[in-house]
């Protein structure tokens, strides 16, 4: 494989609480290649929009710890300045879709300029251009040009969901990180917006991190599969081998519990809760919920390599571990 | 391409006399809602500084003894005569005053003079040129007032939204934790400053003047003029200063901190866009509403002035006016006050449905004229 576009590697973020020290994510490492795609798959509360705002360096207050490297295009963006990365790195090399879409428009300017500013602020580009390519860039994603002098309150969500994918697209960034971008939407306009997405990716080659506990919305659009538990990235996958058969057995818990169309098995639950982020257990975080756990799991677990690039942190593909 | 809801299309020029239509009417219904409420007020005041009415028996009282010590005064008069000059005499100002009729029914003359600004006379007190007129009295006041309490309003709205802004930034930092320790300072009003900075800066070290507002005989030209009322103002608008900054600039950090969390600003963030401009426009600019608001509200709070400081600095100001005319029971010198304050109220309100609608783009003109 060429030299990947992200390299994320050992990223840590604690953050300092009331009750004490939340280890949000822990040594978290992935891969991203050119015009891909990786799902960043699990429950709340597992981590998913911590990694989505440090790579974005879009820290809290409360930061206790944070650690790691993130390559981009082989420099380390963690290594730069605040003022360097808020000009070369945001939106001009990285964007983002944030959850709350809803409320992401600043609801005093119009829908235009706000698609247009990120040109004018990081570009220098002239107003008129600006304004002629955020445009293009609405009626890409399926907005028509007289909405650009319309003001966010006088757009549905699905509209307002759509400028801001605009919005994210509209410097040409290598990598737009989507954060749950249709979770509160209905199915038919998710179903768009998802549309929008895959041929955007076709179009332009670019990657995207999306972030979901929607297994079903995600499968359609990416390449790969990043299963994350109780801030760690559990097993990384090639989309259709995971969706296939998850190695890990958080992930094929995750998947059973999924209904779907052409199977008569009812959806199962799993059972228990995820672990509390302030106080860890040893050992595997999913001991205490798996169906196949065994001795070693109160040690550390390993991130096994498996066959066909796949990788998942646990014993039962340990050589030493497995009996 | 994904297919786009489209608006039917609507001629532009009959949206425009639609708009022009909808605008009339709501200027209309603030405009009846509005005279409606300082009628309301103004009424409220004319039944409560007249006590219902019993401010009535006094003023009999009052007319009967004065008559009688005027016509005592005068000699060669049998005591019938005296008696039946008195009676006629007394029968005339209550004609004039139109006492003999009900309360209920003077109260609404009251009303109607007072809504259209005819203040009338003072019962007791005068203007410093000896003008009883109720607006003479007023306006020779109104300066001084506006001048030391706008000056240092001014001062402290503007400080204190510049330094919340920037504190709201540098959330827990030793200078935000400072303002917030020092904020209940507050607590304490302007005099209790004020006899302080007097005792220190007029006695001790007497580098100001200890009261008053120009100094005595006043200055000839207006240069040297306008220099002794600064030198005058400048202990009063230090205390009011003092008084009111800290809480003041706690109360908009707070403001300031609760909606730079809003999404659209971390979105902004995200967007790489610069720190000055997120201010401006994501933080400052959608909530500039409110901000106006109070601002406003400040404008037309100065016009009630504060009797105690003015009191304690010697300042010829309409707080001191309006506590001696309650003190005098100088009801038309009070509803007059009272009067003029709820009309400035209703045009500030009035100005503020503009600009809302002027500013937030939410704020849409309906025929409900409920706003939204």
């Amino acid at each position: 494989m060429a030299e990947p576009l992200l390299v994320v590697e050992d990223l840590s973020l604690h953050y300092r609480t009331e009750a004490g020290i939340l280890r949000a994510l822990d040594s978290v490492s992935f891969e991203l290649g050119r015009g891909e795609a990786v799902v960043l798959l699990g429950e709340s509360g597992c981590g998913k929009s911590s990694l989505a705002k440090a790579l974005l360096r879009l820290l809290p207050r409360n930061v206790a710890h944070h650690s790691g490297r993130v390559l981009l295009d082989g420099t380390d963006i963690m290594a730069l300045s605040d003022e360097r990365f808020r000009r070369d790195i945001r939106w001009n090399r990285i964007s983002i879709v944030m959850q709350a879409a809803m409320n992401a428009l600043n609801p005093v300017v119009k829908v235009g300029e706000q698609v247009a500013e990120p040109l004018l602020v990081h570009a220098g580009w002239k107003r008129a251009a600006a304004a002629e390519k955020a445009a293009q860039a609405l009626a890409r994603v399926g907005v028509a040009a007289d909405f650009m002098d319309r003001y966010p309150f006088e757009l549905s969500g699905g509209m307002r969901q759509r400028v801001v994918l605009a919005m994210a697209l509209i410097t040409e960034p290598a990598l737009v990180i989507l954060d749950e971008p249709t979770s509160a939407l209905d199915l038919l306009t998710q179903a768009g917006i998802m549309n929008v997405l895959k041929r955007i990716k076709w179009e332009t080659g670019t990657s995207f991190i999306l972030i979901t506990h929607d297994v079903g919305t995600s499968s359609e659009l990416v390449d790969h599969v990043a299963l994350m538990y109780a801030g760690q990235i559990v097993e990384t996958s090639p989309a259709r081998d995971f969706f296939r058969e998850p190695a890990h057995p958080y992930g094929r818990a995750l998947m059973a519990s999924v209904p779907r169309l052409h199977d008569r098995a009812d959806p199962v639950h799993i059972e228990g809760n995820p672990p509390n982020l302030l106080d860890p257990p040893e050992g595997c975080r999913f001991a205490a919920r798996c169906a196949q756990r065994f001795a070693p799991c109160d040690r550390e677990p390993p991130f096994a390599r498996l066959a066909g690039g796949r990788r998942a942190l646990c014993w039962l593909f340990d050589e030493g571990g497995r009996e | 391409m994904v297919p786009v809801p489209q608006e039917p299309a609507r001629g532009q020029a009959g949206r425009d006399m639609r708009q022009v239509y909808l605008f009339g009417i709501f200027v209309a219904r603030r405009i009846v809602a509005l005279v409606i409420t300082v009628m309301i007020g103004v009424y409220l005041t004319i039944v409560v500084a007249n006590m219902g009415g019993q401010v009535d028996e006094l003023r009999l009282i009052q007319i009967r003894a004065d008559v009688t010590e005027e016509v005592r005064a005068d000699p060669g008069v049998s005591p019938a005569e005296r008696q039946a000059l008195i009676e006629r005499r007394v029968a005339l100002e209550v004609d004039r005053l139109n006492l003999d009729q009900p309360f209920i029914w003077r109260s609404f003359d009251y009303l109607r003079r007072a809504m259209l600004l005819d203040l009338g006379r003072a019962e007791q007190m005068h203007s410093d040129l000896g003008s009883r007129q109720v607006s003479r009295i007023i306006v020779e006041r109104l300066p001084a007032t506006l001048l030391l309490f706008g000056t240092a309003n001014v001062l402290v709205f503007f400080t204190s939204i510049l330094t919340a802004l920037s504190l709201s930034r540098r959330y827990g930092s030793p200078v935000d934790r400072a303002v917030v320790a020092l904020a209940p300072t507050s607590a304490a009003p302007g005099w209790f400053y004020g006899i302080f900075l007097i005792l220190i800066f007029a006695f001790v070290i007497p580098i100001a003047p200890p009261g008053g507002m120009v100094a005595v005989p006043p200055p000839d030209d207006a240069l040297s003029y306008a220099l002794s009322v600064l030198r005058h103002m400048v202990l009063p608008v230090i205390a009011i200063f003092i008084s009111s900054i800290f809480v003041s600039i706690y109360s908009w950090r707070t403001f300031f901190l609760i909606h730079s969390s809003e999404d659209y600003v971390e979105m902004a963030r995200a967007k790489g866009l610069p720190e000055r401009m997120i201010e401006r426009r994501y933080i400052l600019r959608p909530t500039l509403p409110p901000i106006i608001t109070s601002f406003l509200l400040m404008l037309i709070g100065l016009w009630s002035g504060a009797i105690i400081l003015e009191q304690v600095f010697n300042w010829p100001g309409l707080g001191t006016l309006l506590f001696q005319a309650i003190g005098h029971r100088d009801t038309p010198v009070i509803i007059g006050g009272v009067v003029i304050f709820a009309y400035l109220l209703a045009l500030t309100v009035f100005l503020l449905d503009f600009l809302y609608a002027l500013l937030d783009p939410r704020v849409r003109i309906d025929p409900e004229g409920s706003g939204r």
